[in-house]
């Protein structure tokens, strides 16, 4: 009996053991890969494809369910998972941690920091390339990571009609001179000229100033940035176009009590009449179109003091694919259907006004009144050759270094709410720009 | 039975000199039994605690980046980087301040809530209900609403501008003010624990004291200080360390309420910065270093208050 007992407590304890080191080395060990999963055949001969995707005010979970409906229509050996970033301003570092532990989608959508990237994502070539308009924009180190669907133009202005009436505005300002004279007539009136708000909101008009006055004249400035040949605290234009965005805020056109309100509550308080203006991407037409106050919205290219048109755009953020997806050849074929469909693009037009540069594509002719604006304005710089990058959105080597885009914004925040100085906003950028280097 | 165990018969309080009790089956058994019950715990926390702090140290030494293949031994750069970093410096400096609130206010609350509470009844009860709410809901949740509270256009600054204020703080925007909006939420979401704590104290405190106490002629305040409040030094270390280590890695209501800002790291805490750095900049390495450093603080700050407030204990 007491040998039999011994027995069994040995047995017990081996047995413990196994369990104890099973669960050890499973605590251990990685996941698989869910991107790696997902792309394996599914069930019934499809190819099952996972897409990270970015729910915002403009794009919610619906819109990107039925533009997948759309593509795995027309290709039924596809079959298309999606999945949402927590938000549209947190997708790139969702993306980065996701990819850091193996565990990238296959496909993704508007990815902003390539660098990072890089090693993560496969290359495009020229053959895939043939229906995009700019098939060498945003490339990283020679090559394209990311399909180069849309042009955005960032910021423009838009205005409330109505509220510029009030102040006795008669027309959008042609020069800067003229937008400081109508952003004090508005303030006269207890009308807040400029609507801010959150991160990337707030340093729009920074965006703005820096295309008239820096990107205008040095084109390649971030390039230059990149290579040591300029720094922002010793660039004379630099600092001359953040004292003026400074100047802005001190002047009190920008209301510093609006930064900590978030996206979605920012663009509320500009179709709730909360200020005029509102500098901000080509996107936002779309909402603005959805507003019941549409037609009251106008929109103007920021002035330099000279008042030639520069208009900042980008022209990137399409779709990228793993370079670990087990499925490459499904996963680039649902990337280029989805970028390449005519009702996809259309829909991408009417919910996020994006400006498709597709070879051949015309927007459809029932798009509302701010995106035909908007649309024109950036015909028209493209007419002018007027187009400079929009800073702190470049894309791939002429971008800025992983990590300094959002220092960028949250330093406008710093010298709106008059909590850095000028030069020490500058000099706190170069330091920034060192330790991600 | 197995061969070469030797039984010994032993009956309670009749233990003779030379006779020893042995477990069945051997010293070997004894052992296997002893690791069966030691070995998945001992394993789990191995895998869970102590190999991710020592792969953390490990990486702190290296320019490690996730999504760069290749990583270079560096020695003690990141640590001497850290040191002129103000970034780090700045989110070290905001987690003292927001700590040092966290620990000294729903302490000073907590008494003075536990001592009104201490009472019998179905109000006290409720009450008690009441305060240790915001405790068992989500971070993420308590910072949603007071985010939505404090917004410029919130309740609390409708009621201002009603009153006549006409510019009412901007409790999240302005960065002077953020980092005490954001402390006051942590603070009254731990009010609760606190006072659990303390109420539990109280009804360890023996009746008889505070009663002799009075009849010395010890007013309530005098019985206060010199009867229930050394008695209630246990509870106060508890509440102490555990907001201490809640507040240094403090990280969720930072992430939902701010996300460091507003402006450059006006209420960035280090766990915060930490998560910046290792996947936003993605600089693995470094990220590791600065965790390692908060490890340690929080480590000496424990054991030194563990120290000086159990020194002030009193056993009846």
């Amino acid at each position: 009996m007491s040998e039999k007992g011994g027995t069994v407590n040995k047995l017990f304890a081996a047995g413990a053991m196994t369990l104890a080191v099973a669960l050890a080395l499973s605590a251990c060990s990685s996941n698989t890969p869910s991107g790696s999963q997902s792309s394996a055949p599914a069930s019934g001969g499809k190819q099952k494809v996972s897409f990270l995707v970015f729910p915002s005010p403009n794009l919610p979970e619906s819109y990107w369910k039925a533009q997948v409906d759309l593509v795995t229509k027309a290709n039924p050996d596809l079959e298309v998972e999606l999945v949402a970033a927590p938000s549209e301003s947190e997708r790139n570092d969702y993306a980065k941690q996701l990819a850091a532990s193996g565990q990238l989608p296959d496909v993704q959508i508007g990815m902003q920091d390539l660098i990072a990237l890089e090693p993560s994502l496969a290359t495009w070539t020229p053959e895939e390339l043939k229906d995009f308009l700019c098939p060498t924009c945003g490339a990283v180190n020679g090559k394209i990571l990311q399909l180069p669907t849309n042009t955005q133009t960032i910021p423009n202005v838009y205005y409330s009609k109505k509220l510029f009436q009030k102040a006795g505005i008669a027309e959008p300002p042609k020069t800067y001179a003229d937008l400081l004279a109508d952003a004090e007539k508005l303030k006269a009136k207890g009308i807040t000229p400029f609507v801010t708000g959150g991160v990337f909101v707030t340093s729009q008009p920074w965006t703005a100033i820096l295309a008239t006055d820096l990107y205008a004249k040095t084109p390649d400035w971030m390039t230059k940035r990149r290579g040591g040949e300029v720094k922002f605290a010793t660039d004379p234009a630099m600092k001359a176009a953040t004292q003026k965005f400074t100047d802005l805020a001190t002047k009190g056109y920008l209301d510093k009590r609006q930064i900590g309100q978030d996206y979605p509550k920012t663009q509320e308080a500009f179709l709730g009449g909360k200020g005029a203006m509102y500098p901000m991407g080509s996107w936002f037409a779309a909402a603005a179109d959805a507003s019941s106050m549409k037609d009251d919205i106008g929109v103007f290219a920021w002035p330099g003091d000279d008042g030639a048109l520069h208009m900042p755009t980008f022209t990137g953020g399409g779709l990228s694919v793993s370079a670990t997806a087990k499925n490459m050849a499904a996963a680039k074929k649902f990337a280029l259907a989805f970028q390449l469909t005519k009702e996809n693009l259309d829909a991408s037009v009417k919910a996020d006004a994006l400006f498709p540069a597709i070879k051949g594509y015309t927007p459809p002719s029932d798009t509302g009144p701010v995106f035909k604006a908007v649309y024109d304005l950036w015909q028209k710089a493209l007419n002018e050759k007027a187009t400079v990058p929009a800073f702190s959105w470049e894309a791939g080597d002429t971008a800025m270094l992983p990590g300094m885009q959002g220092k960028f914004w949250s330093t406008a925040q710093d010298l709106v709410s008059g909590k850095k100085t000028v030069d020490q906003a500058l000099a706190f950028l170069d330091t920034e720009w060192e330790k991600s280097g | 039975m197995a061969a070469g165990t030797t039984i010994h018969h032993h009956k309670p309080g009749h233990a003779q000199a030379g006779v020893r009790w042995r477990r069945p089956g051997g010293k070997g058994a004894g052992l296997w039994h002893f690791l069966s019950f030691a070995a998945p715990g001992t394993l789990i926390y191995f895998c869970l605690v102590v190999l991710p702090i020592t792969l953390s140290f490990g990486y702190s030494l290296t320019d490690q980046a996730l999504l760069r293949p290749k990583t270079h031994f560096v020695g003690l750069r990141n640590y001497q980087l850290l040191l002129q970093d103000e970034t780090f410096l700045q989110s070290l400096r905001v987690t003292t301040i927001l700590t040092l609130i966290v620990v000294i206010v729903p302490n000073v609350l907590g008494v003075a809530i536990a001592v009104l509470l201490d009472r019998r009844g179905w109000l006290y009860n409720a009450l008690r209900s009441v305060f240790f709410t915001p405790m068992v809901i989500s971070s993420v949740v308590i910072s949603v609403i007071w985010t939505r509270i404090l917004a410029d256009d919130g309740p609390i600054n409708q009621g201002l501008r009603a009153l006549g204020v006409s510019e009412p703080p901007g409790w999240l925007s302005d960065p002077d003010i953020a980092l005490y909006s954001l402390s006051s939420i942590v603070c009254w979401q731990m009010l609760g624990f606190c006072v659990v704590v303390y109420l539990a104290g109280l009804q360890g405190v023996p009746q008889e004291l505070a009663e002799a106490a009075a009849i010395d002629g010890a007013g309530p305040a005098r019985r206060f200080w010199s009867v229930t409040w050394p008695l209630l030094a246990p509870a106060l270390t508890i509440n102490t360390v555990v907001l201490l280590i809640s507040a240094f890695k403090i990280f969720d209501h930072v992430k939902v309420i701010t996300n460091g800002g507003p402006g450059t790291g006006t209420t960035a805490s280090v766990a915060l910065v930490i998560l910046q750095e290792g996947f936003v900049e993605n600089r693995t390495g470094y990220a590791s270093a600065e965790a390692v450093v908060m490890l340690i603080v929080i480590a000496l700050l424990s054991v030194i208050t563990l120290r000086v407030l159990q020194r002030r204990e009193v056993q009846l």
